[in-house]
Parts: C-alpha cells; sequence; structure tokens
C-alpha cells in the first residue's frame, strides 16, 4: 500500500503561478488545509521548512491536535537547536496525536539561508552532523534512567564533534512512544550513506534519472547496515478529468511568466507525456511532477509502486482543491487496496 | 497598574488529589490504575484519549475561572511547552501560554520563528518564562555544557538576536555564542507582539542578564522575608542598571471554606510521606529544587513542622514534584497572605494547586475576589492575528 503525504503550504497559497500573489495564508487557512487532507482520506501532511513560511513544529503541533488519522512529517534542519530538544518536542507531539508524527531532517540547506542562521557546517560535513543529530535523538528517546517529572539522570552518554550529553535519556517517559519515522532525501553519495544508516525512508526527486538504479543503490547501500529504507517520491501533481483539461491548466498557470507559451511547448517538457519538468516555475518547490487525466496520472503512480516507491509527498495549489480532487478522483485509482470498502459494508 | 494572574499547567500527569500523591492517575504516567483519566480503560482497553485532552480541560477552566493564562513548565521527563502550546492554541480564545524554555536549546532565530508562529496562531498570547539553567547534571541531561555564569551571558546573547531579528530587519550578529549574517523574519511573521518575558533567576549574573530584557524576574513563594530580602537585592541591582524591576511569584495554593479543612486535606496527604524522606529534605540532602534547609526544623516529626510561617507551607515538595512552598488555609487567610505579597512589591502570581482543573475554578472563585477582581487584568483576546495582505 502506497502512502500518500501532502505538502502543506505554510507560506502562503493561491491559484496564481507567483507565490507572491498568493492570498491565503495564517493559521485558519492551514487548519482549513489540514482538514481537508484529514477528510479527503491523504494519509499524512509536510509541515515543510520554509524560512519565509510558518514554523514547521508549531504548524505539526496543530495539525495532529487536529486529525485523528493523518500523520504529520515535520520538516526541519538539523542546526536548529539541539537533537535533545528535537527529541522532547517529539515526545510531547507523540503523546499527544498517538504515535503520528515523523520528521523529514532537511540536511541539504540553502546556503544563503545557513549564512543567516550563522550555520558554518558546510557540504559533507553536514551529513556528519545529521548523523550524529539522529544517533543522539535516537540515543536519548531509549536511553534508561531519568525519572518522569524528576530529575535523577540517565544512562546514555555522547561526546560528539557538533553535540554531547551525559546522563541522558527520557526513560520510561518514552516507553511505548514510536520513535518519529525518520525522512531523508538527497542523491549525493553522503545523503545515500546517511539514509542507509540512519533513515527509515528516503524521499527521491522525480527528476532523478535513474530512479530503479538509485533505488537499488539504496536498498544494497542499506544491507550493508542490516537494514532496509523504503523509498519515496515527492511529486507535485495536475490530474483533471482528462488530460487537455490537465494541461490547459498548467498552460494557464504557465503564461503568467510568459504570455506567449504554447501547450506544444508545455508538452516538450514532459518528454513522457506525463513527467513535467518545470513544476518549480508555477509555484511549487519540487521541479519534475505528474500532468494529466486521473487515469494517467494514477497509472504513473502505479508504476512508481511496482519500482519500490511506497511514500509519495504530493503537492498542488491552491491545496485545498488539489486535495479534494486527489482524494475524490485519484487516490483510489492509483491505490485501490486500500481504498475499497472490504466486508460486510461492502 | 493591575495584577496579572496565571494558573499553572501540569505537564507530567496530575493526581486526583494532594491525599494521593503517589498516584498520577491523570495523564498515562502512572499505569494506568483504576480510575485513570486520560486515558481511561474502557472495555479493557485504553480510549485513547491521551493527557493533551485534559491538559485541553485545565486551560479552559483556567480562561473560564479568571486567570489571565498559565505557566507551562519544562523538567527533564515533562510534556515540552512549545509542543504543548502549538497543540492547543486553537482550543483557548483568551489563554496565554506561558512558555518555560532555556536559550541554549533553540537557535534564537528558531526560537524567533516559533514564536512568531504561535503568536499567529494565537492572536498574540505567547509569554516566556525564560530559565538559564540552574546547572547541575540536570543541564548535562539536556546536552548543555555551558557553565552557569555564561549561561546567562548566553542568555543575554539569545535575547539580543531574538529581538533583533523580530523587527524583521536584517541582522547581524558576532556573538560568543551566536552568528548571524542579515538573519531577519520574513515579511509575513513580522509585527507580532514581542511575548512579555518572565525572568527566572535572581543571582547577580541572572540580574545582569535580566538587565535589558526582564518585564518580571520570577521567584518561586519563599518566607516572606527572604522573598522581601531577595527583592530588595534584585532592586538594587537592576537601579545601577537603571531599571525598575517588576517581579512575580509561583505559588502552590491549598485553600478551603475554613482553616481546619485545609490542613485536613493536607493531613491526609501526609499520611503517604516518609519521615525519612521529609527529613532528608530538611537537612538539604534530597536531590532537584526542594530546598527547604535551614527553613525548617532538621528534624520533621508530623506535616506542621514545616508551616515556617503562619499559612506558608514548606511540605508541597513531598505531595508532589515541584517547589517545596505554598500557602495553605482558609480562602480568607490565603488572600490575605496574596495581599501580603502584593505589599511587598508583587505585581504578578502564577498560581497552582493539585488537581489543577478543579482547583483551578476554586482558586478563581473563593480566593480572588477576596483580594478585588478590579485589581486583575482582565482576560481578553490579546489581538487578532495579523492580517494576510
Amino acid at each position: 500500500m502506497t502512502g500518500f503525504l501532502w505538502e502543506l503550504p505554510t507560506r502562503r497559497d493561491g491559484r496564481r503561478a507567483d507565490p507572491t500573489l498568493w492570498r491565503r495564508g495564517g493559521f485558519d487557512h492551514l487548519h482549513q488545509v489540514v482538514d481537508a487532507a484529514e477528510l479527503s482520506g491523504v494519509d499524512g501532511v509536510v509541515a515543510t521548512y520554509d524560512p519565509d513560511g510558518e514554523e514547521s513544529w508549531i504548524v505539526a503541533g496543530g495539525a495532529l491536535r487536529h486529525t485523528r488519522h493523518c500523520r504529520v512529517v515535520v520538516e526541519f534542519t538539523p542546526s536548529f537547536g539541539t537533537p535533545v530538544y528535537a527529541a522532547k518536542m517529539s515526545l510531547t507531539l507523540q503523546r499527544l496525536g498517538a504515535d503520528r508524527l515523523d520528521w523529514l531532517l532537511k540536511v541539504d540547506t540553502d546556503p544563503e539561508d545557513d549564512r543567516r542562521r550563522g550555520d558554518r557546517v558546510g557540504g559533507a560535513a553536514r551529513y556528519e552532523r545529521a548523523a550524529e543529530f539522529l544517533t543522539v535523538a535516537r540515543g536519548v528517546w531509549s536511553g534508561r534512567g531519568a525519572a518522569p517529572g524528576g530529575f535523577d539522570g540517565g544512562e546514555f552518554d555522547h561526546h560528539g564533534r557538533y553535540f554531547d550529553v551525559v546522563a541522558g535519556g527520557f526513560d520510561e517517559a518514552a516507553d511505548g512512544h514510536a520513535f518519529p519515522v525518520v525522512h531523508l532525501s538527497g542523491t549525493s553519495p553522503e545523503a545515500i550513506a546517511l539514509s542507509a544508516a540512519h533513515g527509515d525512508v528516503h524521499l527521491f526527486s522525480a527528476s532523478t534519472p535513474d530512479l530503479t538504479a538509485d533505488v537499488r543503490a539504496l536498498a544494497a547501500a542499506a544491507a550493508q547496515h542490516g537494514r532496509t529504507v523504503r523509498t519515496g517520491l515527492v511529486l507535485p501533481v495536475i490530474a483533471r478529468e482528462d488530460e487537455h483539461e490537465a494541461w490547459a491548466r498548467v498552460l494557464r498557470l504557465w503564461r503568467e511568466i510568459d504570455p506567449s507559451a504554447t501547450e506544444r511547448e508545455l508538452r516538450s517538457r514532459a518528454r513522457d507525456g506525463v513527467l513535467f519538468h518545470g513544476f518549480d516555475r508555477i509555484g511549487h518547490r519540487a521541479r519534475a511532477g505528474l500532468v494529466g487525466s486521473y487515469d494517467q496520472v494514477a497509472r504513473r503512480l502505479g508504476d512508481y509502486t511496482r519500482a519500490g516507491i511506497d511514500t509519495v509527498v504530493l503537492s498542488g495549489h491552491p491545496a485545498i482543491e488539489e486535495i479534494h480532487r486527489a482524494g475524490e478522483h485519484l487516490l483510489h485509482l492509483a491505490d485501490p487496496a486500500g481504498r475499497t470498502l472490504r466486508g460486510a459494508r461492502a | 497598574m493591575t495584577i496579572d494572574v496565571y494558573w499553572r499547567i501540569g505537564m507530567s500527569g496530575d493526581h486526583a488529589s494532594l491525599r494521593t500523591p503517589k498516584v498520577r492517575n491523570r495523564g498515562d504516567w502512572g499505569g494506568l490504575g483504576p480510575g485513570n483519566i486520560a486515558p481511561a480503560v474502557r472495555g479493557g482497553q485504553p480510549d485513547g484519549y491521551a493527557y493533551i485532552d485534559h491538559a485541553a480541560a485545565v486551560a479552559k477552566a483556567s480562561e473560564a475561572a479568571g486567570f489571565l493564562g498559565g505557566l507551562l513548565p519544562s523538567f527533564p521527563g515533562t510534556e515540552d511547552p512549545w509542543a504543548l502550546s502549538a497543540a492547543l492554541a486553537r482550543e483557548t480564545s483568551t489563554y496565554r501560554f506561558m512558555v518555560a524554555f532555556q536559550p541554549g536549546f533553540l537557535h534564537p532565530l528558531q526560537a524567533a520563528r516559533m514564536s512568531a508562529s504561535l503568536q499567529r496562531a494565537t492572536g498574540g498570547r505567547l509569554v516566556y518564562n525564560i530559565i538559564s539553567g540552574g546547572g547541575g547534571p540536570a543541564q548535562l541531561w539536556w546536552g548543555d555544557k555551558v557553565d552557569h555564569d555564561d549561561r546567562y551571558a548566553r542568555t543575554s546573547e539569545f535575547l539580543d538576536v531574538l529581538k533583533g531579528v523580530w523587527r524583521g530587519e536584517p541582522h547581524d550578529v558576532d556573538g560568543r555564542f551566536f552568528t548571524t549574517r542579515g538573519a531577519a523574519l520574513p515579511d509575513h511573521l513580522t509585527g507580532e507582539p514581542f511575548p512579555e518575558i518572565y525572568f527566572s533567576g535572581s543571582s547577580a549574573a541572572a540580574v545582569n542578564a535580566a538587565g535589558l530584557h526582564a518585564d518580571y524576574y520570577l521567584s518561586w513563594l519563599e518566607p516572606f522575608g527572604d522573598l522581601a530580602r531577595k527583592f530588595d537585592g534584585v532592586r538594587e541591582h537592576a537601579a545601577k542598571l537603571g531599571r525598575t524591576p517588576k517581579f512575580a511569584v509561583r505559588i502552590d495554593v491549598l485553600a478551603r471554606h475554613t482553616e481546619e479543612a485545609a490542613w485536613a486535606e493536607i493531613e491526609k496527604g501526609w499520611r503517604h510521606v516518609d519521615p525519612a524522606v521529609a527529613t532528608r529534605q530538611a537537612r538539604g540532602d534530597s536531590v532537584g529544587a526542594a530546598r527547604i534547609k535551614g527553613w525548617v526544623p532538621d528534624t520533621i516529626t508530623g506535616y506542621r513542622d514545616v508551616e515556617v510561617q503562619p499559612n506558608v507551607w514548606a511540605g508541597f515538595s513531598l505531595l508532589r514534584g515541584g517547589p517545596a512552598f505554598g500557602l495553605v488555609g482558609s480562602y480568607e487567610q490565603v488572600a490575605q497572605r496574596l495581599d501580603e505579597l502584593l505589599d511587598l512589591g508583587v505585581d504578578a502570581f502564577i498560581l497552582a494547586g493539585n488537581p489543577h482543573l478543579e482547583e483551578a475554578y476554586r482558586v478563581g472563585e473563593e480566593v480572588l475576589p477576596l483580594l478585588g477582581r478590579s485589581r486583575f487584568t482582565q482576560p481578553r483576546a490579546v489581538r487578532e492575528p495579523a492580517p494576510v495582505a
């Protein structure tokens, strides 16, 4: 069964290609999006890390409190604070949300954003720090010794390059609560190595040239650690009743940035007819995504599933409308097994 | 000027009352024994509710009982106040979330973004309780190696950066602890009110650090003479910095319609107290923050031994986690003591009692009116979230 997540528009949202023209914002709006995802059968929402958007932990806390089924993925960078604090906040979120919190650790951050935060750890060292971050966070989560409500010291010690803990550990405070499922991403050798050793789900971009090869390489690297890592795909989507309607939508958006654009030119950015390279120009974070009829898009999602992809991070703007579309027309085509009534009520 | 009155929220479950100090039956800290609430056991299984559902009830009760908001403390082994505030933001309308946190654990730009988003989610109801950390093993548990006096220097620098980026103008800092280049809140997170700061710590290093930042110096309750001396010390030190400090006191309250009824409650809880543990605490050998050495006899035989002055009782830490001192007495007596604290120059109270839910109503209904509600800052929506441009 494929899990479908949806990227929350933490900056703003709207129906235009240019995000500066988006009118919907704030927490009333974000909760409308979360409600849409919860009611439409989406499996989870991603509270994205966006330096210009609402802060992801605050978004995630509200989303968990106001949903029952959706998983909530909080995206953040390892430089945001200490791994102990990330684990501590996460434990509260696991308690209040019945263990529905996941992490998406953003390691390959924007250099300008790093500069603002005074983060001087660059290049491959960022992956080394991320590995240490996850080691410490998992270590304190399962470490024994700190009595709930009081303090007697614990058994987890860590003396690393970036982080230190002495006599740490959540002890029974964390008992029965799962550590968040860790999502990672990237295609560099360091990124693959990090996921192989520490990740639970590795998210690939849909513009990855040879996805099957990369999925295999990751599996092989993980096997060396005696682990398996699930694979996912980040995938903007414009799906409509028929193909023409979908491309008309793309054209309408594209003409905001290039009034002379033609449907033919745009379709040339999708050599196989469905995987369109240009979403980043029309308000999305990712470059490549799917355009087509519900059937076309669902078939492609099925291809990805057969290639070993079990998590798809969808996005669409405006999110409320696109989530309803996906829930009503797309997800049950892409993943009928989990979305067809069984038993007496069928 | 009016007095701000807050009601703490429990961050690691709660007891049905102080009569059952060892049974934490609200939340899932106590093993889901008989009578557990949030989760309750139905048909042999936990019913799916969690402590957050009870915490939401406490926040709503505090709001209804006339409190301005609540302190959400933070210790190893308790819930996290940022996460809890984010979850409860939309279930209350006037309740202010006083989030306890230590500046070492988050990058200041991250803290600024979390704060601004929380202001937007709550309509400007975030308040800070800044803790620089008492030191000792707990600090290393958190992964913080910075020394005591340096922690105050870090707090000061942290708040400089936080305030600097808040306005949204690019901000450069080359500090001892933090570096930023052109750091600023993004446009649509600016324009929110900056949270009021309740500053914990009253050492010279603390007062220096608080210098330009603290709105309130926050202290736990101590015998009134000691508290007065502490305030005088802070005033004197602050005067050198050209500041007139405001004071807040965190107080546990056990108030009943008569003094006898109040002590009868204490007596019922005291039955569970091991005299040896009480004596260890009296001699200052215990771990933690419950310092009562020097204020109580060396050997404790009964609960009245730790009534250090009328209605000021140093035994709360023996009945539940947290500070030792609190007020025990009739509604009138407790109100009188609070009045005396106001006369010492207190500007804000953070009151607490177990069980937090029912005691919020009791104290709000029976004690606060005796002080004169006109003296209190009335709960109201702070302000609407910034309109979307």
